[in-house]
């Protein structure tokens, strides 16, 4: 929480995840006592809404849909836990908002298999060059790498153009 | 989601365009292409808004794996706290047992092993009467100078030391009753209750000896201090019985304490 705000923001908008990491290291305590001292919600409730909060603060940075951080970043996160609470406790049984083109692609990420979705990360979010690709993942060479990198992009591409509503074969992880 | 132009003709070279892995002729002619080309270009829309959501996707993915990985580990770190907290409290919950079997088998030790008698030692003491011994006068002191010295050195609490003296006194200048009385009297004081009793009784039994009836309250003291408290319970019920006893008062009050009677 040292780095001043503006900072953090631009960190954050080039993929360094380390100010989220820090703060749920640092605050998972703190929210969870607040979680089931206000709300009632159990410990390993409460360490899922933190970490479901970041990840939509984390979203709404990365997308420059939050331009400017909140004075008190730890009350505006709190705040959204407790929408997240509310929201839950009130829209129970309504129908699910239709998913945007960014959250359909997310659900069909989890589809893939886990292979395939690290060497994604790591190529697409990581940066990491075909050859840091092929020693992560252990594969022989960088031309691996690619080749790999490829089939699990047509994968995904194959699973985004079958339509909304279209989920994996019997939902199960689908891996090369 | 489903774009409009179907990606999968152009894949593999749009890949490799975007990933850098074309030969620096192929890809002039590919960028010329892009320019000429309508349906390629549109492809390559479709891939960069693709990718550029892929990118989105593998950062939230990220993130959200290196938070449940961070929280597995604070949880264990939590456990392991608690794991730990819960050994000290073990081992300092033993310690405390043992130390505190170690003091009651201390004291039990102790109360088996300690000896009853410094307690009639001191209550005897308490309740003693002494003798006030010989005065100067009493003594005539020049004719009895060694019996006037042994009664000022008992006085003074030496009474080994009364006891050489008064033993150097010519029989035939001391009663036989006097020696007899003083000597057990000594005797008694200096501790050695076992002599102090063949003379204080030598004494109580002769009749019509005005010592006899002190030596009887003192025989009972001696009694008592070598522990033999029926002995010294009946000698004393003899002194409190006995209305000419100089003692008479201090036998009453050791029997009204009852020490003698519950031992």
């Amino acid at each position: 929480m040292a780095q001043p705000l503006a900072e953090v923001l631009t960190r954050l908008r080039v993929g360094n995840q380390t100010f989220i990491i820090n703060f749920y290291q640092q605050q998972r305590e703190h929210f969870t006592h607040w979680a089931g001292l206000n709300h009632q919600v159990e410990p390993a409730q409460a360490h899922e809404l933190l970490r479901a909060v970041l990840l939509e603060f984390y979203d709404q940075v990365a997308d420059g849909r939050l331009t400017k951080l909140p004075d008190d970043l730890r009350a505006h996160l709190y705040s959204m836990a407790y929408e997240r609470i509310a929201a839950e406790k009130n829209t129970a049984g309504l129908p699910v908002v239709e998913a945007s083109r960014r959250q359909r692609l997310l659900e069909l990420f989890g589809h893939l298999g886990s292979d395939c979705q690290k060497i994604l990360m790591y190529f697409y979010f990581r940066g990491y060059n075909f050859e840091k690709v092929a020693g992560k993942m252990g594969f022989a060479n960088a031309t691996v790498a690619r080749l790999q990198k490829s089939g699990c992009v047509r994968t995904l591409y194959e699973l985004v153009s079958r339509g909304p509503g279209l989920t994996a074969p019997d939902e199960e992880a689908i891996d090369l | 989601m489903s774009s409009p132009v179907d990606l999968r003709p152009y894949l593999e070279v749009l890949e490799r365009f975007a990933d850098g892995q074309m030969a620096p002729d192929e890809q002039e002619q590919f960028e010329e292409r892009l320019l000429e080309d309508d349906a390629l270009r549109h492809a390559h829309a479709a891939y960069e808004q693709l990718t550029a959501d892929l990118r989105w996707v593998a950062g939230h993915e990220t993130l959200r794996l290196r938070l449940i990985s961070l929280d597995r580990r604070l949880n264990q770190r939590q456990d392991a706290i608690v794991r730990m907290q819960h050994q000290q409290r073990h081992t300092q919950n033993r310690w405390v047992a043992i130390v505190v079997g170690v003091l009651v088998l201390a004291m039990a030790l102790w109360i088996f092993t300690r000896r009853p008698s410094p307690i009639s030692a001191t209550t005897w003491e308490q309740y003693y009467q002494p003798d006030p011994g010989l005065s100067p006068t009493e003594t005539r002191a020049d004719r009895r100078p060694l019996l006037t010295e042994s009664m000022n050195q008992y006085r003074e609490g030496h009474y080994a030391a009364a006891l050489r003296s008064l033993r150097r006194i010519p029989s035939n200048n001391l009663g036989q009753d006097t020696l007899l009385y003083y000597t057990g009297i000594f005797l008694l004081r200096d501790g050695d209750a076992a002599g102090a009793r063949t003379f204080l009784r030598r004494v109580s039994q002769q009749p019509d000896v005005p010592l006899a009836r002190k030596a009887l309250y003192h025989l009972g003291m001696a009694h008592w201090q070598a522990n033999q408290l029926s002995e010294a319970g009946t000698v004393m019920a003899q002194v409190a019985a006995d209305a000419d006893n100089p003692y008479q008062q201090a036998a009453r009050r050791v029997l009204q304490a009852g020490i003698l009677q519950n031992k």
